[in-house]
């Protein structure tokens, strides 16, 4: 589904990622890790085109992001993003943080949309918020409805951004779940987070990254229980 | 008590015919005085007037130079050719109207770009020039009203498949509005007084009048009665954009 191929991303002199190559397939949940500044958020954030890369291609569903002639922006309506930072318009109202997109871009109708995030609401269980503007939210609310937001658009895969990096901890576990369900629902998924015990019950595939490179991946039995290259040992002993 | 109320008589006595009588006198062939008013009523008039028409160039043209600014800023390493342009134009304008004098810009506009243009359109071109100066301030309180928004949230924006121009017209400029205004307010009661130059290219404002005035009651008063009448014009103003202002800030508690 989504193809990286040969990606490197520099900031001035300091290369982030090291020659990329990896696939994300339909169906998959592949959760990245690795110490901060691993370049694993620049990874993610290169797959929507947020970062230009500085050399390599992105495919997704076949074509080529990084051709200047794709029209990256119908791409990306099909790519989620939720940001370790929610990222909620504080000048819009929940519900209309949701309908913003579709009906702007003129997927689907006022009312249509409308349904869709009551029906998207319900499920997360902030109904009642719908009417409200997101500060009064707490972090865990203002991230799942982020995440709603994202689906709003009926994407084919949700890429994660430490998205509960930013939370309190007893906050952590309401987000968790949301994003368990839509793996239970099959959705593919790209995450990158701290979080080892979501990358265990969730993930299908781990990926370890460290200055730039994906050093291991491996099912996370494998990642967690038989770890190889000394740096991914190291860091496992730090975090586990 | 009797010896204070006639202390009180001599002094009003005193105070009228040495002060108040003066004062009045003065007023009144200042302003009353064949029909004087007419020229402050007509100078109000048209300083509100270029004021007006001024403010609007300059905030079209603000949002636009700023537009172009920060669009080409945030387009990474290799923006493309017509917005390199833009930007080099959107600098260029911003440099020469910052860097020269705002009565010079006015003679220049009037005197050479529109040399033949008859006096009696002068007010238009001055409201042009004075349009042409603001938007150059306008344009640096709007850039900094759009930089002061998250990159988060024009993440989010495209994220979602959003262009960005309707990430900069739905969730940029709808919040950088706020921190905008205060400073935006300040440019207008500026860009008021500001039109007190247009006198060097016969316009009759408030200053003018005051001056065309002066000239006939060889007096102090003409120049101080406009004064009095740009303050009454700055108080109006400020009170109606604080009104403004708590208006927008209330909906902002919600």
């Amino acid at each position: 589904m989504i193809v990286a191929s040969n990606l490197c991303k520099s900031f001035g002199e300091l290369q982030v990622l090291r020659d990329i190559n990896e696939e994300i397939h339909t169906g998959e949940k592949v959760v990245v890790v690795g110490p901060s500044g691993s370049g694993k958020s620049t990874f993610l954030r290169c797959l929507n085109l947020l970062e230009q890369p500085t050399s390599g291609q992105i495919f997704f569903e076949g074509q080529d992001l990084t051709d200047p002639k794709t029209d990256c922006n119908r791409l990306r309506q099909k790519m989620g993003m939720v940001f370790q930072q929610f990222n909620l318009f504080p000048h819009l109202t929940v519900r209309r943080n949701i309908t913003l997109a579709p009906t702007t871009l003129g997927l689907q109708t006022a009312e249509e949309a409308d349904e869709n995030a009551m029906r998207l609401l319900t499920r997360i269980g902030l109904a009642d918020k719908a009417d409200v503007f997101p500060r009064k939210l707490s972090g865990g609310q203002q991230q799942r409805v982020a995440i709603v937001r994202a689906l709003a658009m009926n994407p084919d895969v949700m890429l994660f951004d430490e998205p509960t990096s930013a939370l309190d901890p007893e906050m952590v576990g309401e987000v968790l779940d949301v994003m368990k369900e839509l793996a239970r629902e099959g959705m593919t998924m790209v995450v990158v987070t701290h979080e080892m015990g979501f990358a265990k019950e969730v993930g299908t595939r781990v990926l370890f990254m460290d200055e730039g490179e994906i050093l291991e991946q491996a099912p996370p039995e494998e990642f967690f229980s038989n770890p190889k290259h000394p740096r991914l040992r190291d860091f496992l002993a730090k975090v586990l | 008590m009797a010896w204070l109320t006639s202390l009180w008589e001599a002094v009003w006595h005193w105070l009228s015919t040495a002060i108040f009588a003066p004062i009045w006198q003065e007023i009144y062939k200042t302003v009353i005085e064949a029909g004087r008013w007419r020229f402050y009523v007509q100078g109000i008039g048209n300083t509100l007037l270029m004021a007006a028409v001024a403010c609007l160039i300059g905030v079209a043209i603000g949002l636009l130079i700023a537009v172009v600014k920060v669009v080409h800023a945030s387009s990474g390493e290799k923006p493309k050719g017509w917005l390199r342009i833009l930007n080099w134009f959107a600098n260029f304008y911003t440099t020469i109207i910052r860097g020269t004098p705002m009565v010079l810009q006015l003679l220049i506009i009037f005197f050479i770009v529109f040399a033949a243009a008859p006096f009696h359109m002068a007010i238009y071109v001055a409201a042009l020039a004075f349009g042409l100066n603001s938007g150059a301030y306008v344009s640096e309180i709007i850039r900094a009203g759009i930089l002061s928004i998250d990159r988060g949230q024009v993440e989010a924006g495209r994220s979602l498949g959003l262009s960005s121009a309707q990430t900069m017209r739905l969730i940029v400029l709808p919040q950088a509005v706020k921190n905008i205004l205060p400073a935006l307010f300040n440019e207008f009661i500026s860009l008021l007084k500001e039109t007190s130059v247009a006198g060097w290219i016969s316009v009759v404002d408030v200053t003018k009048a005051g001056d065309l005035i002066r000239t006939r009651v060889p007096n102090f008063s003409p120049l101080l009665v406009s004064a009095a009448i740009y303050l009454a014009m700055v108080l109006g103003l400020t009170r109606l954009l604080k009104g403004i202002e708590r208006r927008l800030s209330q909906s902002d508690r919600r």
